[in-house]
């Protein structure tokens, strides 16, 4: 990716079908390095097609999705893979490895961008201690709370330090409690400059939390 | 332990029937394979061993000249298909007679050395120029007859004899070649079976991992090394069962064939034999993991 770019990630007249239903028509925007953006909008409006968009787990039909200066559409099936490495991803069902403990999912990613194994032990230690996961480190994914396991979601994401930290609806399958703490964390890790596109539809936190907001009403962008 | 091998090992954890059914069709097939092996080996010990020993003698005539026994010698020493030229005068002839006959002295004490006849002894480089060497023999001036080594049978039967041994190594060697081969297709199968079920039962972890980046190449790894596991394990175990057999059976085998080198007569060449068909084994077995995971994996969809 060019670190030069001046957008991160740049959507040009982007549209995208699924059959004859429109999830995106025509939708444009631009997001720099180091924002915080809430995509926001009802089910269905079309935000989870964004954040797959900007993985080249879709492609647009028509447009153009720049990511650190990438044209996704041109990315040969052997690059996606590398691209993807710069992307860190939380997903509303957190997609850990069920059989795996919390440091073993984070090793997973590290083992992914071919990070030597000697160079694991204190990366996932600190960023475990950065998601306050220390003391579940030996423990499997059915031994822990659903906040816990949005926090080894996120850890995974944040152990190959990406360019773009994508949410995918985080705080979904969480009380409210545990998403204000889970929100915290993700604000912590933007304070850092890392930049974070999170989709929601959870009108308190992007009350609360006083971001850019780009609101996606059925595959249109009603409000950036 | 490498993250690949400890997937790889996970999964055989996790499953733990299908690993057992895919190992025990694996050493079915290995252990019938190091049989064969060791027979194929012994067969053509057996043809050698009747291709390189005096399987011609040329009976000489009485009145045959020094001159002309020499002349003889050095014209079958010059024939491309004959080695081995050896000539036995009467008295090695009572010699080997008496050797043969020690254990009855009388019958040794009972002969002189004038009823022997003097001979050519000589090998046949390939069995099939045998009968055309006979007849060219026995046109010679100085020849009395020619006959064939006891083991052969005489000459009557020769041709019988050759083409039985031919035809019995064929067989040990297509027949094992073809019966290793139907047990080394179903292990195919059996590999190709278990690695598509496995995959088909991580649809969701191959999905997270392509969502993090990861490559195909590191998504096939441990598939390929739990194929690997379960091939080497059924060589393993399929080639100490196998040699447990041959070391158990060889005394019964060695004394039965007697001086026929069917298996090598010390321990380090029987190993050596063996760790030949091992690393064979091996490679054999790493080609049908291989083979076995990449048809699984190039079937699954999810990655691609």
């Amino acid at each position: 990716m060019s670190e030069a770019s001046k957008h991160l990630v740049k959507f040009s007249d982007v549209s995208k079908k699924f059959g004859v239903v429109s999830a995106l028509d025509k939708v444009s925007f631009e997001i720099g390095h180091g924002e915080f953006v809430f995509i926001t909008g009802p089910s269905g409006a079309g935000k989870t097609t964004i954040l797959k968009l900007i993985l080249a787990e879709l492609l647009p039909d028509s447009g153009k999705v720049e990511v650190g200066g990438v044209n996704t559409g041109n990315l040969k099936e052997s690059e996606t893979p590398l691209f993807r490495q710069k992307i860190g991803v939380v997903f509303q069902d957190f997609k850990v490895l069920m059989e795996r403990t919390v440091a073993e999912n984070v090793e997973v990613a590290l083992a992914v961008i071919g990070l030597p194994e000697k160079e694991w032990s204190e990366r996932v230690k600190h960023v475990l201690k950065l998601v306050g996961l220390t003391k579940q480190t030996n423990l499997f994914p059915a031994q822990l709370s659903g906040g816990e396991l949005q926090r080894v979601s996120l850890a995974r994401a944040l152990v190959v330090n990406p360019m773009i930290l994508l949410a995918d609806e985080p705080t979904g399958n969480l009380d409210w409690e545990t998403s204000d703490s889970v929100m915290e964390l993700f604000e912590k890790i933007n304070k850092e400059g890392k930049t974070v596109i999170m989709a929601t539809h959870n009108k308190e936190i992007v009350k609360k939390h006083q971001k850019r907001v780009i609101h996606i009403v059925g595959g249109k962008i009603s409000k950036t | 332990m490498n993250i690949h091998l400890k997937t790889a090992t996970d999964y055989i954890k996790r499953a733990p029937f299908q690993a057992a059914a895919a190992v025990f069709i694996l050493t079915l097939t290995f252990f019938v394979a190091t049989l064969v092996s060791i027979l194929v080996y012994s067969s053509s010990k057996v043809l050698m061993y009747f291709e390189t020993r005096p399987q011609v003698i040329a009976f000489l005539k009485d009145d045959a000249s020094d001159t002309d026994i020499a002349a003889l010698q050095h014209k079958l020493e010059g024939d491309s298909r004959i080695k081995d030229v050896k000539y036995v005068s009467k008295e090695e002839a009572l010699s080997i007679y008496k050797n043969a006959t020690s254990d009855n002295p009388l019958l040794g004490e009972l002969v002189s050395p004038s009823i022997f006849p003097a001979s050519l002894e000589f090998s046949v480089k390939d069995l099939s120029f045998t009968q055309n060497i006979i007849d060219e023999v026995k046109g010679e001036k100085i020849v009395d007859s020619v006959g064939f080594t006891a083991a052969l049978g005489g000459e009557n039967n020769l041709k019988d004899v050759v083409g039985r041994l031919k035809t019995i190594t064929t067989y040990v060697r297509v027949g094992g070649i073809v019966f290793t081969g139907i047990l080394a297709l179903a292990s195919f199968f059996m590999l190709l079976i278990t690695i598509t079920m496995r995959i088909a039962t991580r649809k969701e972890e191959v999905e997270i991992l392509k969502l993090i980046g990861a490559t195909k190449g590191f998504i096939s790894k441990p598939i390929f090394l739990e194929s690997l596991i379960y091939a080497l394990v059924g060589v393993l175990i399929g080639w100490v069962l196998a040699f447990i057999a041959v070391l158990y059976s060889a005394p019964t085998i060695v004394s039965y064939f007697g001086e026929i080198p069917v298996l090598p007569k010390d321990t380090l060449s029987l190993l050596e034999v063996f760790g030949i068909i091992f690393g064979l084994e091996v490679v054999l077995g790493s080609i049908l993991a291989f083979a076995g995971s990449s048809i699984a994996i190039s079937r699954v969809k999810k990655l691609r």
